[in-house]
């Protein structure tokens, strides 16, 4: 009798290891909060996306993929947007999911008051349920982006009831479909996950994730190499060749959509005369930065699109050309060289100094004196967006910008329309040119993504022969992963999934 | 004493006083906009405006203060700009981790602090005077990161023996605790020596050595009696201070404590978060001194105070 309690013991502990795979993540910061709608940082987005499902999703090519819904149509001239869902889901908590949940999660989303509004109430103006699956968007005017929208993490469905019962306790208190059901968060320190075995996607193949908040860089690649962690996020370059020649451990890096550029207030002198502009873009060696301050680990892009972004196009850049750049300056009238401002942030982006640094030495080979200033990212983004055209004075500066959305429109809208500006807007440049406005409206409001290319085609082009910045590289994510666990996706707008990782 | 004891309290007041005003108008002065990063990098600015609107940043500072200044007397710190979460619920765990992480590191280093600076004394200029002197000097001056993730490495990585990071067991607290502890025992040693040699030489301890007590018993009981006063000083302001200064070691050890939590919140431009972490940590940080007064008076009677 005994033997064979033990012996059962034995077996469901052995059987419990060998099926009970917690999947240990090595994260660089908390979340911030767990509503989808309510959050802006990287590392909730990444926890949400494990708990629940859009009604569409991105692929890893950031092309757009059904989910919740499981078909569209376009109607009414691109106003309306039919979503058709699947049948017989259940959010983690019991409630069912079915048009009424969709027009909820919307409705409290066009309410207000939540940090990711704007990215539906400008073009959502009511949300109609059709019959129990289906559900129609009804937009102001057509907008080409917003699948793209609805695949953001803010779109991400959660259960109705559990927003009720939470209240706002809701962001740590996340219920969704998915194919993780929320544990618990011990703040801080990590966020746990547990196997959704009814996941309409199907049951995952480890038992849990557990999103551990390891700050310093260092101490992730230590823990995945003592076996600590499985996955590790953002590893530092520096350990890449190290961890490489290891045979228990496997780097990934994928491409991102974040561009690293160089901005210039285009309404003051001398950056007001398109020759100066262009002179700057000249000047810099792009692939000499990404060869020799970022070791590789970014790519040259000749767009503030990058190559991945919905809306991509190549405009063959600036080629690397002093001489040039002198003489293009001579004809702006300085013969002499300039004298500019620069600022740049410090350990925001990879190398963003350094970058910054090689940039000052190129400048000064065409004549430019660059004068570097560092500031702390807070007063950074402050002195170039809470200004006005008076009283901005950057002149020259280094940013990044990633759209979150993956498409082209959250890209030049915000950056270059001229009804963008600072303080209300993120058109440091103060560039205005109607027929980028054009452009970018037209693309805005066409459903068709083949004509919205085109449209975004000729904005790039604009953006391109007029030199409204200096696009400098695109830069990589780099994961690294324990090598018996496979199945690690990476998005290119910095998300990590894991829904169908397993270990071998 | 009892009066002592009153007066010296009811003088710490005026100091936490000025810490509420003093870290409140610091941040306010400080360029860069809550509003803005809680909005996130590629926020709409409708979100920013909107978000300050919501924090109350919309208003005048003096109202801002006033409301503030009202909520802490009422014991309500208010809810943290980032996660909405209530400041007093987040910063009291942490703290209670930066406070068991302190007080374990602080007995690591008095214990290896105090013996070895008491050796130093009990053999001045011998081998084992310079070797543990110079041991000190290198734990006073290795950077503790580094020391953190040598430790690390040997123990974690290569030998496995402890976890690498994180909390939860007191074998996740080994490692931090030990090298926090080891880089404040180098200054308890060498002051403990200092301090016992200038005692040692003294008239009662020759006549305590005439009278044939034993070497240990002079050393240990007479002499580190009179000589632990700058030490405890020490002790005291090491508290103190590790326990907002303990970040390095925190981010290091991914340990969830009161210095990260306030670091993180001065680059989020967390008001409400950084005011009343630095409230806690100063309000300790003086009843920590005050606590070091108190047990001067009881370690040496003859300090009187009227």
């Amino acid at each position: 009798m005994r033997l064979t309690v033990l012996l059962t013991l034995m077996l469901v502990v052995v059987s419990g290891v060998a099926g009970a795979q917690v999947l240990n993540v090595g994260v660089g910061a908390d979340a911030v909060r767990l509503d989808p709608p309510d959050q802006t940082d990287n590392v909730s987005e990444i926890v949400l996306r494990h708990i629940m499902d859009g009604l569409v999703e991105f692929d890893e090519q950031l092309g757009i993929q059904p989910a919740l819904a499981t078909s569209w149509d376009v109607l009414n001239d691109g106003k309306t947007y039919c979503f058709y869902l699947r049948e017989n889901v259940v959010f983690h908590d019991g409630t069912p999911f079915n048009a009424e949940a969709v027009k909820y999660n919307f409705d409290r989303i066009l309410g207000g008051g939540l940090r990711r509004t704007s990215l539906y109430d400008p073009y959502i103006e009511s949300v109609e349920v059709v019959d129990e699956y289906t559900v129609a968007l009804h937009l102001f005017e057509p907008f080409g982006a917003l699948l793209h929208h609805l695949a953001h993490g803010a779109g991400l469905i959660q259960s109705p009831a559990a927003i009720e019962q939470y209240g706002d306790r809701v962001g740590r208190n996340p219920v969704g479909t998915g194919p993780f059901v929320f544990e618990r968060w011990v703040p801080g320190e990590r966020i746990v996950l547990t196997a959704n075995p009814t996941y309409w996607g199907g049951e995952p193949k480890i038992s849990g994730l557990s999103f551990n908040i390891v700050p310093e860089e260092a101490t992730r690649v230590f823990q995945l190499e003592a076996g600590e962690s499985d996955v590790i996020f953002n590893v530092p370059p520096t350990d890449v060749a190290r961890l490489e020649r290891s045979n228990k451990v496997d780097v990934l890096i994928a491409d991102s959509i974040r561009v690293i550029y160089g901005g210039m207030s285009t309404h003051k002198p001398p950056f007001d005369n398109v020759k100066v502009r262009q002179a700057f873009n000249y000047a810099i060696d792009q692939q000499l930065i990404v060869d020799y301050i970022l070791e590789g680990f970014g790519t040259v892009t000749d767009s503030i699109i990058a190559p991945l972004t919905t809306g991509y196009y190549s405009t063959g850049g600036y080629p690397h050309d002093p001489e040039r750049a002198k003489e293009l300056l001579a004809e702006a009238g300085y013969p002499q060289g300039l004298t500019v401002n620069f600022w740049t942030p410090n350990g925001r982006y990879l190398k963003d100094y350094e970058t910054s640094l090689v940039m000052q030495q190129m400048l000064a080979e065409a004549g430019i004196n660059a004068e570097l200033q560092i500031m702390e990212w807070g007063a950074y983004i402050s002195a170039i967006f809470d200004v006005n055209a008076e009283t901005a004075e950057a002149e020259l500066y280094l940013l990044g910008w990633a759209p979150s959305t993956g498409d082209a429109d959250w890209v030049l809208r915000p950056l270059f329309s001229s009804e963008h500006f600072p303080p209300l807007g993120d058109n440091a440049s103060f560039y205005a040119n109607p027929a980028l406005d054009e452009a970018i409206r037209k693309a805005m409001t066409e459903p068709d993504p083949v004509k919205r290319n085109e449209y975004y085609q000729e904005g790039q082009q604009i953006i391109h022969d007029e030199a409204v910045m200096i696009p400098l590289h695109v830069l990589q994510q780099i994961v690294a992963k324990s090598s018996n666990v496979e199945g690690v996706k990476i998005l290119p707008i910095e998300i990590v999934l894991l829904k169908d990782a397993y270990v071998k | 004493m009892v009066q002592y004891i009153v007066r010296r309290f009811l003088n710490l007041i005026p100091v936490w006083v000025g810490v509420l005003v003093i870290t409140f108008l610091i941040m306010h002065l400080t360029p860069g906009d809550p509003a803005r990063m809680v909005a996130g990098a590629d926020a709409a600015p409708e979100t920013v405006l909107e978000i300050r609107a919501q924090l109350g940043l919309d208003q005048p500072l003096l109202v801002q203060f006033t409301r503030y200044v009202g909520n802490v007397l009422r014991g309500d710190f208010g809810r943290s700009y980032h996660t909405g979460e209530p400041v007093l619920s987040e910063i009291s765990w942490r703290y209670r981790n930066t406070g068991l992480l302190s007080v374990v590191s602080l007995c690591v280093a008095t214990l290896i602090g105090v013996t070895a600076g008491g050796l130093a004394a009990r053999y001045p200029y011998s081998l084992l005077d310079n070797v543990s002197m110079v041991i000190a000097l290198i734990g006073i001056s290795t950077p503790v990161f580094w020391l953190g993730l040598i430790l690390m490495y040997v123990f974690g990585v290569q030998l496995g023996w402890l976890p690498t990071g994180g909390s939860g067991t007191w074998l996740h607290l080994i490692l931090p605790s030990v090298t926090l502890g080891l880089a404040m025992a180098g200054i308890i040693a060498r002051m403990t020596r200092s301090s016992l040699l200038e005692v040692i030489y003294l008239d009662y301890i020759r006549t305590a050595r005439a009278y044939g007590f034993a070497d240990n018993v002079v050393v240990y009981k007479y002499a580190l009696r009179n000589a632990i006063l700058p030490v405890l000083t020490i002790v005291g302001l090491q508290l103190g201070y590790s326990l907002a200064g303990a970040v390095l070691t925190e981010t290091v050890f991914a340990w969830p404590g009161l210095g990260r939590l306030i670091v993180n919140s001065i680059f989020n431009r967390d008001y409400p978060m950084i005011q009343a972490g630095l409230l806690w940590v100063s309000v300790t940080f003086t009843l920590v001194n005050f606590a070091v007064d108190i047990l001067y008076s009881l370690a040496d009677p003859r300090i009187r105070y009227d």
